[in-house]
């Protein structure tokens, strides 16, 4: 049976780790390369780390760093920032990533998501879509949560499909880095327009939060930041992942016994 | 200069790769000499010294009533301190702050343990995050002089971010996991100059450095050692040196109470400590920390010299996978092996072509022997 | 040696460096000529079915690797799409594949819609050997590995099935036909199952 994905969720800026709270703020966390590697040992199902600088200052990623992280990693490795062409996302495979993730380049051309696909195949194209709530609604914002987009959360996850994304990562930023659980409502409604595999990012705060995002949408995707990387109430940095036995336990109790998805 | 003719201690294992050691007619070393006549008379780990300890529990209990922690314990996620925190919050019954110091080389084994104590009995944690670049420019600083303590930047940061915190939010009491009975027998000068020295420091880093340090916490000797201490009153107390305290014994408690993880060696905890203790000083300086380890154990009974002799004869380090080290070590400082290697083969410096404190050791450990204040030391 | 056909598609470095880990050597092969001293082949690949075709007829090594393979029969290990190009064709593109075990690659979007999923399938899903062998020595029972595909192989022969994965419906993570195998899912990418695994192929 397929199981849900827990998945860190590493943010780089300055070439340090660091942790944003509703994507300000940065708290840096430390250095990125060591922190992989514990994420390797501990067995975490897959990885993904952005670099939140390249996007807004428009430079080219960190070749280099990129290299030893994924040389780090016995499990998946998802890289994004800054990439804007077929080839930066080719060269970026090469090093040894398996997927790359595209955000507000995705969302404003959706085009580039053909591109990049035909370049390195479907399965390797994230698109990543932060969110804001406003009443009832979600809306789509761009560049580290700088900018709004000019189309509907339901638009950009139905372009991400047709054009050949292979996954979504919904990214709340409203629940960035609070810590009380992700936004369920949302993740519902995410799961019910889109055929694809979707991630959920924003608001973990303890492996219960991710339980009952599984109880809601079934298998996917759990992706947290700050829950990996603090502990307790004075947000002390702690690399830390659910050991095996918990990951079992919680499969046990938020999936029904047979087949286990929708 | 003739050599020095090889010898090594009839009751440790200290040997001649130290420079300065002496030996008395029977073949004893000084490191031994120095246990018996100065440390192990004023160690006490039954009663009375139970009773030393719980004078200063009582007292930290007292001045941290009302307050959300009353001492903060250094932890590592090492033997030492994790025991430690075991017996601060069970058998002390005190409410520690565990305060760690990442230096950026954890490994996931030190990770997991700190992780276990502090959710098993429930208490806070706080980690000071050194900024990575500086660290990493400081250690390079630290190779590049050719010394044989690169490890200075870790221990010193350690302690500076410690005191530093202490003072800022007014804690009077650190518990630290620093004790004789594995630690009796130190680390000569020679092999490990003083990490508190804070003008070495900063002359290796002026003359090796290439980006300031700024976040970097700097402490000085005078200033934890006179100014914390008897300015503020902030205490480090030692409590290992209290009760019992036999290492296998306490793995073993911790192992089953908490999935502690055990590590292959002392000190383990930091990726950097564990290639520059087994590899770094025994290939570069022929500095084997195993001996000085091992001396301890055997002044306090836990293991036998046989034994330490035999463990000697093998390698510190596995060759097998010494380049996985290298690799690891080089690409984390981004350098390149070449430029490891490079500094393996540079020549060989002392504490002693740098500026240094030295002199404010040596008077204050003076003063501080004469008057009772404190005991053994390095030399 | 353990050599991984380097035809620009698939993570050779991770193999590399699992077997660097291992201590097992292991390379690279970009030519013909790196490749035909090989004593075991690993073929990786991701991406479309036809661009990998290509891809492989472009670098050269198509003749030597079908030789080695089906002549020599040198022991080999198609990853991901590196097995599925081991199948005859694939409803993904209009080229021929290796023709290497007998079958088809189909798509997980075709299955009937009580079955569908979300594709591609992606992530840590549990794989159970049909048969005691070689490649899955240890990882008889909860063996789980990380798959990341939106197609599926087809076995023609049910004997060359060697293990299968549920994602709605049952298939074949893994074929085996002589010293032919493959495998759906990323062993380099998938910890200490995958270790194992790619240990089991070097040594057994």
């Amino acid at each position: 049976m397929l199981r849900p994905r827990i998945t860190p969720c590493l943010l780089i800026h300055n070439g340090g780790l660091v942790k944003t709270v509703r994507f300000d703020e940065p708290k840096y966390v430390g250095d990125p390369l060591n922190a992989v590697k514990i994420f390797n040992e501990k067995e975490a199902d897959e990885l993904v780390v952005l670099d939140i600088d390249a996007s807004v200052r428009g430079v080219e990623p960190d070749f280099h760093l990129i290299a030893s992280l994924a040389a780090e990693c016995r499990m998946p490795l998802c890289y994004g920032g800054g990439i804007k062409t077929p080839d930066q996302a080719r060269r970026i495979i090469g090093l040894g990533v398996e997927k790359i993730a595209i955000s507000s380049v995705a969302v404003e051309h959706p085009s580039i998501i053909t591109s990049i696909a035909a370049e390195v195949g479907r399965q390797s194209v994230v698109v990543v879509i932060d969110v804001r709530r406003r009443g009832d609604d979600y809306e789509v914002w761009t560049h580290n949560g700088q900018r709004p987009a000019n189309v509907t959360l339901a638009e950009s996850l139905r372009e991400a499909g047709t054009r050949g994304a292979g996954e979504i990562v919904v990214n709340s930023i409203d629940q960035d880095g609070m810590m009380k659980g992700y936004d369920l409502e949302l993740a519902t409604r995410v799961r019910g327009m889109t055929a694809l595999p979707i991630t959920m990012l924003g608001g973990a705060g303890s492996l219960d939060d991710i339980g009952r995002l599984v109880e809601k949408c079934g298998v996917l995707g759990a992706a947290s930041g700050s829950l990996f990387v603090f502990k307790g109430i004075y947000r002390a940095v702690l690399i830390n992942y659910p050991r095996q036995s918990a990951k079992e336990e919680l499969i046990r109790r938020c999936l029904p016994p047979t087949a286990g998805h929708q | 200069m003739t050599q020095r003719a090889y010898q090594i201690c009839t009751n440790c294992v200290m040997d001649t790769t130290d420079s300065r050691i002496v030996f008395d007619a029977d073949g004893v070393c000084d490191h031994c000499r120095g246990f018996f006549a100065t440390i192990l008379p004023h160690w006490h780990t039954d009663d009375r010294g139970r009773r030393e300890l719980d004078q200063v529990i009582d007292r930290i209990k007292l001045e941290g009533r009302g307050k959300d922690f009353d001492c903060i314990v250094g932890m590592s996620g090492g033997i030492d301190s994790s025991y430690l925190t075991y017996l601060a919050k069970e058998e002390f019954g005190l409410r520690p702050l565990v305060f760690h110091v990442d230096a950026g080389w954890n490994s996931q084994i030190a990770v997991n343990n700190i992780e276990r104590l502090v959710d098993e009995l429930d208490l806070d944690l706080f980690t000071s995050v050194i900024d990575w670049e500086e660290m990493r420019d400081l250690q390079l600083a630290y190779f590049k002089s050719g010394v044989p303590h690169i490890d200075t930047p870790q221990d010193h940061a350690f302690f500076a971010t410690m005191y530093q915190f202490a003072e800022k939010h007014k804690v009077r009491h650190i518990l630290t996991g620093a004790n004789y009975s594995t630690e009796c027998i130190r680390n000569p000068l020679e092999w490990m100059y003083y990490q508190s020295d804070a003008t070495q420091l900063r002359d290796i880093h002026r003359k090796f450095g290439t980006r300031p340090l700024v976040t970097f916490p700097i402490t000085s000797i005078l200033r934890h050692k006179v100014w914390l201490r008897y300015i503020r009153r902030i205490q480090v107390v030692r409590p290992l040196n209290h009760v019992p305290y036999l290492k296998a014994d306490a793995m073993r408690l911790l192992e089953e109470r908490f999935g502690w993880q055990p590590y292959p060696q002392k000190h383990f905890e930091s990726r950097f400590t564990r290639f520059y203790e087994s590899y770094w000083l025994p290939v570069k300086f022929g500095y084997d920390t195993r001996r000085v380890q091992y001396s301890s154990l055997i002044v306090t009974g836990q293991m036998s010299r046989n034994e330490a002799l035999t463990r000697l004869e093998e390698l510190p380090y596995d060759p097998d996978t010494i380049h996985h080290d290298l690799e690891f070590v080089a690409t984390k400082l981004r350098i390149s092996v070449a430029d490891l290697q490079g500094f393996l083969a540079a020549p060989n410096r002392t504490h002693r072509d740098y500026r240094s404190q030295q002199d404010v050791y040596r008077i204050g450990a003076k003063v501080m022997r004469l008057i009772g204040l404190e005991r053994g030391g390095k030399r | 040696m353990i050599t991984i056909v380097d035809y620009g598609l698939g993570n050779v470095q991770a193999f590399l460096n699992v077997y660097n880990r291992l201590n097992i050597p292991a390379t690279a092969a970009r030519t013909a000529g790196e490749l035909s001293g090989a004593a075991r082949i690993i073929l990786p690949g991701v991406g479309a079915f036809d661009h990998a075709m290509e891809r492989l007829e472009q670098s050269g090594m198509r003749a030597t690797l079908d030789e080695m393979v089906l002549d020599r029969r040198v022991p080999v290990l198609g990853v991901c799409v590196g097995m599925q190009m081991m199948a005859h064709g694939s409803d993904e593109g209009d080229r021929h594949g290796l023709g290497w075990v007998e079958g088809r690659v189909r798509a997980l979007e075709d299955w009937p819609s009580a079955q569908r999923l979300p594709v591609p399938h992606m992530g840590w899903n549990d794989v159970t050997p049909r048969t005691a062998t070689m490649l899955f020595q240890g990882l008889e029972s909860d063996a789980r590995f990380y798959f990341l595909h939106s197609y599926y192989f087809e076995c023609h022969r049910p004997e060359d099935v060697l293990a299968v994965s549920r994602y709605g419906a049952d298939f074949s993570s893994a074929v085996q036909r002589d010293n032919i195998h493959g495998v759906q899912f990323h062993p380099e990418k998938s910890h200490q199952f995958g270790t194992r695994l790619l240990k089991n192929f070097a040594e057994g």
